[in-house]
């Protein structure tokens, strides 16, 4: 035994167990124990108000599900509204970040802060000032944007395109987290790489596509599986839901329907599973996915 | 060509134009950045100009955006408000409407008000107003008197405390136990944290309900909210693993050997030189508290008067008050993160990006 070892024998496997205790109970009580036991709930017609009269009803609920056309309307609204919004938080990142990673920005850091500023306003104060902004009376989408544009704008904010309209934008507004992440993996881009490039010729659009953006395809990656669960209903960063739902999803929507509107716990158990499945799948195939387009530096070494 | 242009570039004259070139450029580029973060924000800017506005003004069409009031001129005791009148010989006189009428109206004119009362031939429906800057506070005055503010910002403070405490506390711990211990099943439970990223809360809110109103009876209470920060976060053990981790172990196996125990280690070692992160951490978390409305929503709803400022203010809307006062409630909502957010964003965005680096 020398002196060096000794210490080493201190990081003991069971006071690791300890120190990491807190959060193996809390994924117990808050996270295996609920899934498993909503799972059970699923199989049953569990009512909030009558307990009591709870029985096993096996697959009804999952029957009941494949039926109803609202299930089917919510699950294309959450897809679609991912297949939206991802993308163009994605580019808005990228873009942004290229933008304020450039030298020639002065007090870069306080632009970086307002670009970022919105992404820490709470929801609701976020809801109430879009709602304001283009409400069609008293708002200014339609007064100082639209009108001068020699655009007719939105009579009725509730109608289907405005509602359309203004998810896209306000996704922007939750660009803050994907744009430091960007920025992140542009600072820590090797120079030379783009340098040698330059020197053989490369222009600055070939060397975005075929150097930057193959190297920072990790950071796009954790963009992406990060915006996709702010869209599915998980609690990640600063996320805070798309505002205009006042929840995250359509989808969401529907399932706090069933459950606070009707108090239906059996239904709602077996569309939160159904979606949880459907979500695992999802992540599944991003991270295989993950394999041909990420680039990771050390598989290559 | 290259070596003709390179050599006509190296010319002191033509060095000063490029320098001259670099500059417009950067400026032109600095305004750009400039432009866009106020179109950006723009939403911002009417939320504060509308709740510095009196309420006539929303629904006046002729208003300008700016907070304005109406020019009212004072004529024999009473005031009348000041139009621009157009007359048949092209001209436009800034006059106050005293006696309307349908077809024809009468005004006075403020700058010469011995003339006595003018005749004015037409509609005076279209006439447009003169404005000038006029702002209020009355907004903030109704809000502070319809809604309990004080008690709801000092209810989210002692959550925000609690949960502060709570989740870094723990969090800290695992991650401690997570960058240097040697765990069973070697890294497959800290995957398993990764995945807990990734569990829709859906899938555990039913349960989780259930077992805390109906079992616990936690209903009305900051137990459900806050109960679950003190087993930790994933998010926040993760960025916190990932920064002890890019500390050398031969700092603190130094310290072991000086005989210090491996909480000490922690607290001692590792934890003054992560306080970047740590601080990080703390700032996220205050957002997050500050930005909760759906776990009081759930449990919260019964009680108002514990309610947190978030809460308390997304129900101010079903009150329906006019939108000047709902603009007013949202700035004052929003007015302490962004605070908080510009003093600490040296440091802040800082500390984001480098973590943002390491995933």
């Amino acid at each position: 035994m020398t002196i060096r070892t000794t210490p080493r024998l201190r990081y003991d496997k069971r006071f690791g167990l300890l120190l990491i205790s807190p959060w193996v109970i809390g994924l117990l009580l808050f996270k295996l124990l609920p899934i498993l036991a909503s799972l059970a709930i699923s199989f049953t017609n569990f009512q909030l108000l009558t307990p009591e009269e709870t029985r096993f009803t096996g697959l009804e609920n999952y029957i009941r599900l494949m039926q109803d056309d609202a299930v089917g309307y919510v699950l294309f609204e959450t897809i679609s509204l991912g297949i939206t919004t991802i993308p163009l938080q994605l580019v808005a990142s990228i873009f942004l970040a290229s933008l304020l990673s450039n030298p020639r920005l002065k007090s870069g850091n306080l632009m970086r802060t307002l670009f970022f500023l919105p992404s820490i306003v709470p929801g609701v104060a976020i809801f109430f000032m879009w709602i304001g902004f283009a409400d069609p009376a008293t708002g200014w989408l339609n007064k100082l944007i639209l009108h001068p544009l020699g655009l007719t704008g939105f009579n009725n904010l509730f109608s289907d395109g405005a509602i359309a309209f203004l998810f896209s934008i306000s996704s922007l507004w939750s660009v803050g987290p994907g744009m430091l992440i960007m920025l992140g993996a542009l600072q820590g881009l090797p120079h030379e790489i783009n340098e040698a490039a330059r020197v053989d010729g490369a222009g600055p659009l070939v060397r975005f596509f075929y150097i930057t953006l193959p190297l920072i395809s990790p950071a796009i990656f954790f963009a992406i599986i990060i915006n996709m669960i702010a869209i599915f209903g998980g609690v990640i960063l600063l996320d805070r839901g798309n505002v205009f739902s006042g929840s995250f999803s359509p989808y969401d929507g529907y399932v706090t329907y069933i459950l606070f509107e009707r108090y239906d716990l059996g239904y709602a158990a077996s569309l939160a599973w159904f979606f949880f499945v459907i979500v695992m799948f999802v992540v599944y195939a991003l991270f295989s996915s993950a394999r041909r387009w990420v680039y990771y530096p050390d598989r290559d070494a | 060509m290259t070596t003709q242009s390179k050599h006509k570039w190296l010319t002191p004259h033509n060095y000063l134009s490029l320098k001259l070139w670099e500059t417009i450029g950067t400026g032109l580029f600095n305004l750009f950045i400039f432009l866009m973060i106020f179109a950006y924000l723009f939403p911002m800017v009417f939320m504060v100009a509308t709740s510095l506005m009196e309420g006539p003004q929303l629904t006046d069409r002729n208003a300008p955006a700016y907070p304005a009031k109406h020019v009212r001129y004072e004529y024999e005791g009473k005031t009348y408000p000041v139009y621009k009148v157009p007359f048949p010989n092209g001209e436009v006189r800034e006059l106050a409407l005293v006696e309307p009428g349908r077809t024809s109206s009468q005004f006075i004119d403020p700058k010469n008000p011995e003339a006595g009362l003018i005749l004015w031939e037409g509609n005076r429906r279209p006439l447009i107003g003169v404005y000038e800057f006029h702002v209020t506070l009355n907004n903030f005055t109704t809000l502070f008197g319809a809604l309990p503010l004080s008690r709801m910002l000092q209810n989210t403070l002692i959550m925000t405390i609690i949960a502060e405490i709570g989740v870094l506390l723990s969090s800290i711990v695992v991650a401690y136990g997570f960058s240097r211990f040697p765990l069973p099943g070697g890294d497959l439970l800290f995957y398993v944290l990764i995945a807990t990223i990734l569990i829709p809360e859906k899938v555990t809110l039913i349960p989780t309900y259930f077992f805390f109103v109906r079992i616990l009876h936690w209903e009305g209470t900051w137990l459900p909210i806050l109960v679950p920060f003190f087993f930790g976060n994933a998010v926040y053990i993760f960025l916190l693993r990932q920064n002890f981790k890019s500390i050398p172990k031969d700092i603190d196996e130094a310290a072991m050997i000086d005989g210090a125990g491996p909480l000490r280690v922690l607290f001692q070692v590792i934890l003054p030189q992560c306080w970047p992160t740590v601080i990080t951490v703390s700032l996220l978390h205050f957002f997050y508290m500050w930005n909760e409305t759906r776990q009081a929503s759930l449990y919260l709803s019964i009680s108002r008067d514990i309610a947190p400022i978030s809460f308390g203010v997304q129900n101010f809307q079903s009150l329906a008050p006019i939108q000047n006062q709902l603009q007013a409630s949202a700035l004052i909502l929003m007015i302490v993160p962004v605070i908080v957010l510009l003093i600490s964003q040296r440091y802040f965005m800082r500390d984001m990006v480098v973590t943002g680096m390491e995933k």
